[in-house]
């Protein structure tokens, strides 16, 4: 803002506020009462105990205290839930947010600096927020002669296409994916192969030079990485015979592949570097070169909107090689076991007088309850876990290796310089590519020894 | 190649007819551009090659040297060591020198003393903030915090000393306008020590770093006949293996009093014009420390000068080692308190003539490594 | 492999960097000390008193109005003009004093090495912003207050690295 505050007025103020207000007011019932009925009229109503569920129903039986329980799951394993908020969306932009907060506030300790400290009580805490207003509140401007679909388009479909990645990853025990697919690690290579595609389009759409080279950098990246990145993977497919990204996780029940892959490890990390445009790989946004790369012309939301679809694909590969190389979820149960009997009997509570009349279901975590009879309990002896036991613990555990992954990918950021395109074709083609067949080679007679695999020893 | 392009229509004065050919694209890396600082270049490239480069500078240029003609000698200190204003010790001393031969005074010993030391703190501080530009050139965000940081400590120094972070307008003719504070040599000695300790972390992350290895070893190569036809001088000349510092062979103030070695590199290239810097600022902590213990105690800081002071008719050239390679000063006066003329020889300006021949075949990724490489000031080069 | 122990090398300084404290000062909440107490000339020696370079004070009891500082900064920025003060004083005949334009000094300080009469210091306040251009012109009256800083951290190097605290 380039002018100086001007001095208050109260008329100003309240002028300002009844202006809100009214506009709110207005869009709210020409606008957004109509899209609300509409909606409740197309959308499929789940069935809850025999009961369809309408608007009206639900909120009735919010404050029934029998009912509760039984709504508040059902909403729970809807899809919309878990495309909006548990392993989809939400979820992931919430780690995003995380990330980008952590990594302002690393960076700078490694650099002997703060980082942002102003906005928000604690160090800062606050500081994207902040940022996300600035971006909204800022005018998007278009170049003349850009080619303005093309150009409008090109934010909305990384993001779009980053959120589908992200819609691939299973998070937790028990189904918990958005789309469950049989050939999910196919899947995922086909979706990873559009982002060239968007790149290269927005920069070419922007109508500039900077962009232009900018996007054909991007473009011999995202490329030549391609194919490491897949021939990586393989080793694994090759070693559990699944491409289901489920069934990969449950595989590796006692032992992460990591320990017997570990050279395709680093070659899917190099090229998921590269894939994401960190540092040492960011030659498409290269500063000094070409001022921003390919996001020269982008400003305001839009550019807020290729920042979050960034770093939504930066959580969509760490997970991805937790998944496929860390052992996703699996890892020692925080909790203890509870008796079986509790579990598939249910408590009996007394009355006051002392006769069992009513018997409750697992105690602690009723929401994640599954019936016991279609859930196979982990079952130790006598003692047994819950499902609801297994999901938390899955879940912290995929959380705290995501973390520690990304950490290792925020880390180079401090450390390396940015690589020449052509050293960038080199290891991409030669280097990499090399590396992944001898990985596929280890894998091939890891299986042909017996050793691993369908038939072999572990 | 293409025909020449014969314009139908008649041409304002001034204006030249280009060839634009089918594979060739301009760009202007320009002022506004995060890699090119006060400086604009323009480059053609064919596809990922440079063809031809044109540095264009002149954009920050002041015309210091006309207004040193209007102001008398001793006003003229706040002016002219605005070229580089943290290197401001190294740039007006060729100035203060060539005064004080015009007017015919003699320095006092803890004088020289004094000036040696700000003067070699300038130049690493100058060097420092050289070193963050170009790590942040090449892209590495860390080594542009790690050097801005560390220059702090001796900024510091620099404060306690002559009052002023930047710009210290310290020196003038007669010996420096303030003696240093009562503990300065424990606290110089104290921060040198730390400061010396943390350059040399810079060897793990920058120096040794494969990727910044492969980056510039090999590109920009200046060979030694080729450094000495044009008419380099500084970092870029001893870097191509042409041993030659000023405070060695011309030896002023206190200089051939303290031992002071010089640093080769035979290679010509860019990784060895970015180490030199950083192996002189190492050596500039050993002057520093060695000055400190060789100070005499006291004495006096200045001689005083008669008011207005003025020179014969008489010219003077002298000549000093700054951060950037050898600054110089040519005063002409003519019996005035004002110089007839004056001119200052940077080395920026004359390292730039490297810049066209080096960048012509070379990948456009390495244009900021050479660019900058060449130990390059804009401000200076323009004045 | 020379590359790979480069890029591990690389990595472990960078991790043990994340131990090392915080060099940044925190401007608002900490402000940097300064040593001695603003730069002074003694024009009996020739020789200037080290000291930061701030804003200027003048002593009205010592200034006799004898123009030298305005003198001094005409080739330099014209940031000093003399303007009449309305109390008369036995040294200052002409009632005249400096009024300093801080839009333009550049606080070189060779005014306060003009003045043969101890009156122009230069003390240790450096936060002289103001909100329009005539806020910047500080008349004698204003030159006369001695400037109430609060400036208390300082520099520390010990085992765990340097430090503002």
């Amino acid at each position: 803002m380039s002018v100086i505050a001007p001095k208050f007025r109260l008329g100003y103020f309240l002028k300002a506020i009844f202006d809100n207000a009214f506009w709110i007011l207005t869009l709210v019932t020409l606008a957004g009462i109509p899209a609300i009925q509409i909606a409740l009229f197309l959308m499929p109503l789940p069935v809850i105990d025999g009961e369809l569920l309408t608007a009206f129903l639900a909120f009735t039986w919010l404050f029934n205290p029998t009912m509760q329980i039984p709504l508040i799951k059902a909403l729970l394993y809807s899809d919309l839930f878990r495309i909006a908020a548990f392993p989809g969306f939400g979820f992931a932009a919430l780690i995003a947010a995380g990330t980008i907060f952590v990594e302002r506030k690393m960076l700078a300790k490694l650099q002997l600096r703060v980082g942002p400290f102003y906005c928000g009580k604690i160090e800062g805490i606050l500081q994207l927020a902040g940022d996300g207003l600035k971006l909204i509140s800022k005018e998007i401007i278009i170049p003349a002669k850009a080619d303005k679909p093309l150009f409008w388009a090109a934010p909305v479909l990384f993001v779009g296409t980053a959120a589908a990645f992200v819609a691939l990853i299973p998070v937790a025990p028990g189904g918990w994916v958005v789309a469950d697919l049989d050939v999910g690690l196919l899947a995922v290579f086909a979706v990873i192969g559009f982002f060239p595609i968007i790149t290269i389009l927005s920069a070419w759409s922007a109508n500039s030079k900077f962009p232009f080279i900018g996007g054909i950098r991007a473009l011999h990246q995202m490329v030549s990485f391609e194919i490491p990145l897949i021939l990586s993977l393989l080793g694994v497919v090759i070693l559990t015979g699944t491409l289901n990204l489920s069934e990969i996780v449950e595989s590796q029940s006692n032992f992460p592949w990591i320990i017997f892959m570990p050279i395709g490890a680093i070659v899917f990390f190099t090229t998921m570097l590269a894939e994401l445009e960190r540092i040492p790989f960011d030659l498409p946004e290269a500063e000094s070169e070409i001022v921003a790369g390919w996001l020269t012309e982008f400003s305001g939301m839009m550019y807020g909107l290729v920042q979050l679809g960034s770093y939504l694909k930066l959580y969509a590969f760490a997970a991805l090689f937790v998944i496929i190389f860390l052992g996703g979820w699996t890892g020692p149960v925080f909790w203890p076991p509870l008796d079986a009997e509790l579990i598939t009997e249910g408590v009996p509570i007394p009355n006051y007088v002392g006769d069992p009349i009513l018997t409750v279901a697992t105690p602690g975590l009723p929401l994640f309850d599954k019936d016991p009879n279609e859930w196979v309990q982990q079952q130790q002896g006598e003692l047994m876990y819950t499902s609801g036991q297994l999901l938390i613990s899955g879940v912290i555990w995929f959380v705290l290796k995501t973390v520690g992954v990304i950490f290792f990918i925020l880390l180079p950021r401090g450390v390396f310089p940015r690589i020449r395109l052509d050293m960038l074709l080199h290891i991409g083609w030669y280097k990499l590519i090399g590396l992944a067949f001898v990985n596929i080679f280890i894998a091939l007679g890891l299986v042909y020894a017996g050793v691993i695999g369908p038939g072999g020893i572990l | 190649m293409t025909e020449q392009v014969i314009p139908t229509k008649q041409m304002p004065p001034g204006l030249q007819v280009e060839n634009v050919d089918d594979r060739i694209m301009t760009l202007n890396v320009g002022p506004q551009h995060p890699g090119s600082g006060h400086m604009r270049i323009i480059v053609k490239i064919d596809g990922d090659y440079i063809v031809d480069a044109d540095p264009d500078p002149g954009y920050v240029h002041r015309g210091e040297e006309k207004m040193a003609e209007s102001r008398n000698y001793i006003t003229n200190i706040p002016h002219l060591e605005r070229p580089v204003i943290h290197d401001s010790c190294n740039i007006l001393y060729p100035y203060v020198l060539g005064v004080e031969d015009l007017v015919g005074i003699e320095v006092p010993e803890r004088a020289k003393y004094v000036r040696v030391i700000t003067a070699e703190l300038n130049r690493c501080i100058y060097i420092q903030y050289w070193l963050a530009i170009y790590g942040i050139f090449l892209g590495h965000s860390t080594m542009f915090m790690w050097p801005a940081g560390d220059r702090e400590l001796l900024i510091d120094l620099m404060e306690k000393v002559t009052g002023a972070r930047v710009t210290h307008a310290y020196f003038i003719p007669g010996g420096v306008r303030n003696d240093v504070p009562a503990n300065f040599e424990d606290v110089c000695l104290r921060q040198v020590n730390y400061f010396e300790k943390r350059i040399k972390e810079y060897a793990d992350i920058f120096y040794d770093n494969p990727i910044l290895k492969a980056r510039t070893e090999d590109t920009g190569v200046l060979s030694r006949e080729d450094a000495i036809r044009l008419g380099t001088t500084g970092s870029v000349l001893r870097a191509s293996g042409v041993d030659y510092d000023v405070r060695i062979k011309e030896p002023y103030d206190v200089y051939d009093e303290l031992d002071v070695h010089t640093n080769v590199l035979k290679s010509g290239d860019s990784y060895a014009r970015s180490k030199i810097p950083w192996l002189d600022m190492l050596e500039s902590c050993n002057i520093i420390r060695q000055a400190l213990e060789k100070m005499p105690k006291s004495g006096s800081i200045r001689t005083k000068l008669k008011p207005n002071p003025k020179g014969g008719e008489d010219e003077v050239y002298r000549r000093v080692e700054s951060g950037r390679g050898s600054a110089g000063c040519h005063i002409i006066s003519k019996s005035k308190p004002e110089p007839y003329r004056l001119k200052l020889s940077v080395s920026s300006f004359r390292n730039l003539i490297a810049l066209p021949y080096l960048l012509k075949g070379e990948k456009l990724g390495n244009m900021p490594a050479v660019y900058w490489s060449l130990n390059y000031w804009p401000v200076e080069a323009d004045r | 492999m020379g590359t790979a122990t480069g890029i591990i090398k690389a990595l472990n300084s960078g991790i043990k960097h994340l131990a090392v404290k915080r060099f940044t000062l925190r401007y608002p909440e900490q402000k940097l000390k300064f040593v001695g107490d603003g730069y002074q000339f003694d024009p009996a020696s020739g020789v200037a008193i080290a000291g930061n370079k701030g804003r200027h004070m003048l002593f009205h009891d010592h200034c006799t109005g004898c123009n030298l500082c305005s003198i001094a900064c005409e080739g330099v920025a014209e940031a000093i003009a003399m303007v009449k003060v309305p109390d008369t004083w036995g040294h200052n005949k002409k009632s005249i004093m400096p009024q300093i334009d801080y839009g333009k000094c550049v606080f070189c300080g060779l005014c306060v090495d003009a003045c043969p009469f101890y009156a122009l210091y230069m003390s240790n306040d450096y936060e002289l912003s103001s909100f329009t251009k005539e806020g910047l012109i500080y008349t004698p009256a204003q030159l006369q207050v001695k400037p109430q800083v609060q400036q208390d951290s300082e520099l520390i190097i010990d085992k765990r690295g340097a430090r503002h605290g």
